[in-house]
């Protein structure tokens, strides 16, 4: 039921993030990419972060 | 119409220059830093790793010191609008003010509130529930911006309103226009990105501090990495939308791009140069000399290889016909106030675009007001009026190139810093930590020199084509003015040195002495999918 319940709030989310993006990437096509640039922003710095992460891991030298 | 001294009207745009700039000192790092400390805790979520916790718990302590004071110094500009500029709030507070709720009422209120779990809740939420609520923070703080931004567009390139001559202003007409304004999109995500490149190189440049004197080094290159990565792509989407900014202004406010250009009469495609520097002299409206690129003007600001770009005397000559149609409109509209006649009314609507030429006119009319205009002194009054459609051309020029100038130096910082990071050779480039260090305040002041041309370029106007400055003002004294205006420049220079001691003392004593969360309680670390090898964080 609860795997039901999540299964459901996502695809709700999916619906109404598809109309926002139909409706503001009409209307307003810089404020919909700012929202899409700003989530591709977080994610690129995010992911610069793990790779360092893995870049020490598998690296025996003290480099930053 | 009330005669408002002129010096009252310069020192209310100074006291307004001077507010909003200082506020402008604090927005863009709460701007930036709130998505920041997403990113470093969604890293934290994912991966499990304390350092992560540490970063966002860290920096989030600056944002805090800086969200106080960006607070306390935005609340008085929402007054100074009533007090310095009350005719400018009659004619357009039914357009301004709505913008200026919701920001209030939506915006300020889910950041203000959801900032207090994000600083109090690490202990009292789950790790998911907290990374959410830092979300609605950030979310909230560009609504916030979002809001004003709105506001503003409305002012250089009203939309969603109409003149009414029942009510002598603006009057809401439609809030889709008002909020899907152009104007009002590319500025906000211009200037939010803004942020993200103040809040970027502030983070970089601390952490490239730490790395200088060997301290918190796993901190600092996690820290250094995200900023620079962050900052690269910000930088590229600033640049961008101010290219948007431009191609708008090229359309709608032609004088402001002049002015930017330096460009005293029309370009001459595809050759025009665009000008690197030049000294413009207001008085003889010329340029004494000029360095510039050719070949880039025409495709920079029309996005073509043939289309000129208006010069300010062909402006100032096309203004002639306005001007004189804009006195027709405003006698009109005034014999209308007393008489309703409908054919008073069918003159009125006939001049109505040109209105705000009409007042701009009024400066160099008889107690200010065209009507008392003498039929035979009116060419010389329109010939008196069209200078005066130019904004200050040396001001909106060269804050506009000190802004350009420092993005290109991010623009290169942040990939230097990124390429670098990448390569893990951060320790062996001292000099590029020093110029990441030493530029921690450059982006804050590029935003001052964008918003100084944004703002000075739209000048003569409050509203754009409608009404001008001049008459915008209250009809305070000027001792008044003085009066508050020392007031304004104490209050807010205790703001500043209390921000700067703060962020230096905090800065300086780091992660590991960050009493709000000690390292003695830290969760231990969790293995994660990103775990190859277990390290200490």
């Amino acid at each position: 039921m609860t795997k039901l319940l999540r299964l459901a709030g996502l695809a709700v989310v999916l619906v109404v993030s598809l109309l926002f993006a139909v409706f503001v990437g009409d209307q307003g096509p810089w404020y919909f990419a700012w929202v899409i640039g700003t989530v591709m922003i977080i994610l690129i710095s995010g992911a610069g972060a793990i790779m360092l992460d893995a870049q020490s891991n598998l690296s025996s030298d003290e480099e930053i | 119409m009330e005669f408002i001294d002129p010096n009252v009207v310069d020192l209310s745009r100074f006291q307004f220059a001077l507010t909003a700039l200082y506020h402008f000192m604090f927005v863009p790092l709460t701007l930036g830093l709130t998505f920041m400390l997403a990113a470093m805790e969604t890293v934290y979520v994912v991966t499990g790793r304390q350092i992560y916790k540490d970063m966002a718990q860290f920096w989030g302590k600056l944002f805090g010191i800086n969200f106080a004071i960006g607070v306390a110094t935005g609340i008085t500009m929402e007054f100074e609008f009533g007090t310095n500029w009350s005719m400018y709030s009659h004619f357009f507070g039914d357009m301004f003010g709505t913008p200026l709720a919701i920001e209030g009422l939506m915006a300020f209120f889910m950041e203000s509130t959801f900032v207090g779990l994000m600083f109090f809740g690490w202990d009292r939420l789950s790790k998911q529930a907290h990374l959410a609520i830092t979300y609605l923070v950030a979310l909230g703080s560009n609504l916030s911006a979002l809001w004003i931004l709105i506001a503003n567009a409305g002012m250089n390139m009203p939309e969603g309103a109409h003149f009414d001559p029942e009510t002598m202003r603006m009057q809401f007409e439609s809030f889709v226009n008002l909020v899907f304004n152009p104007d009002a999109q590319a500025k906000f995500v211009h200037t939010s990105v803004a942020g993200y490149v103040s809040a970027a190189m502030f983070v970089m440049g601390i952490s490239a501090f730490y790395l200088l004197r060997g301290q918190h080094r796993q901190f600092a290159a996690r820290s250094f990495r995200m900023a620079a990565l962050f900052g690269i792509i910000s930088t590229v989407a600033v640049i961008t939308l101010g290219d948007v900014l431009g191609r708008l202004d090229y359309e709608k406010q032609p004088t402001k791009i002049a002015a930017i250009e330096g460009l005293w009469h029309t370009s001459k495609p595809p050759f025009e140069p665009w000008i690197l520097a030049a000294l413009p002299d207001d008085a003889k409206q010329e340029n004494h000399f000029e360095v510039g690129v050719p070949l880039v003007l025409t495709p920079l600001i029309t996005h073509t290889f043939d289309q000129p770009i208006t010069g300010m005397h062909e402006l100032e000559d096309a203004a002639g016909p306005r001007i004189r149609s804009g006195i027709e409109a405003v006698s009109a509209l005034r014999r209308y106030g007393v008489t309703h006649s409908d054919v008073d009314l069918a003159l009125f609507t006939q001049h109505e675009q040109d209105m705000g030429y009409g007042l701009l006119a009024a400066r160099h009319a008889p107690n200010q007001d065209v009507t008392n205009i003498p039929e035979n002194q009116i060419d010389a009054v329109v010939k008196a009026t069209q200078p005066d459609i130019l904004p200050n051309v040396f001001v909106t020029f060269w804050s506009f190139r000190f802004m350009v100038f420092l993005s290109l130096w991010f623009f290169a910082l942040f990939a230097i810093s990124a390429y670098v990071s990448l390569k893990r050779r951060l320790e062996h480039n001292k000099l590029l930590l020093k110029l990441c260090m030493w530029s921690i305040p450059l982006p804050i002041l590029a935003t001052e020199f964008g918003w100084i041309t944004a703002e000075a370029g739209r000048q003569p106007w409050t509203v754009f084509g409608w009404l001008p400055t001049f008459l915008s003002a209250s009809s305070h004294g000027v001792s008044y003015m003085v009066f508050s205006l020392i007031g304004f420049v104490l209050l807010y220079s205790v703001f500043i040195a209390a921000e700067l001691y703060l962020m230096f003392k905090f800065a300086r004593l780091g992660p590991e002495h960050d009493s709000m969360e000690p390292h003695a309680q830290h969760d231990a670390p969790k293995p994660s999918a990103f775990d190859m090898h277990p390290t200490a964080s």
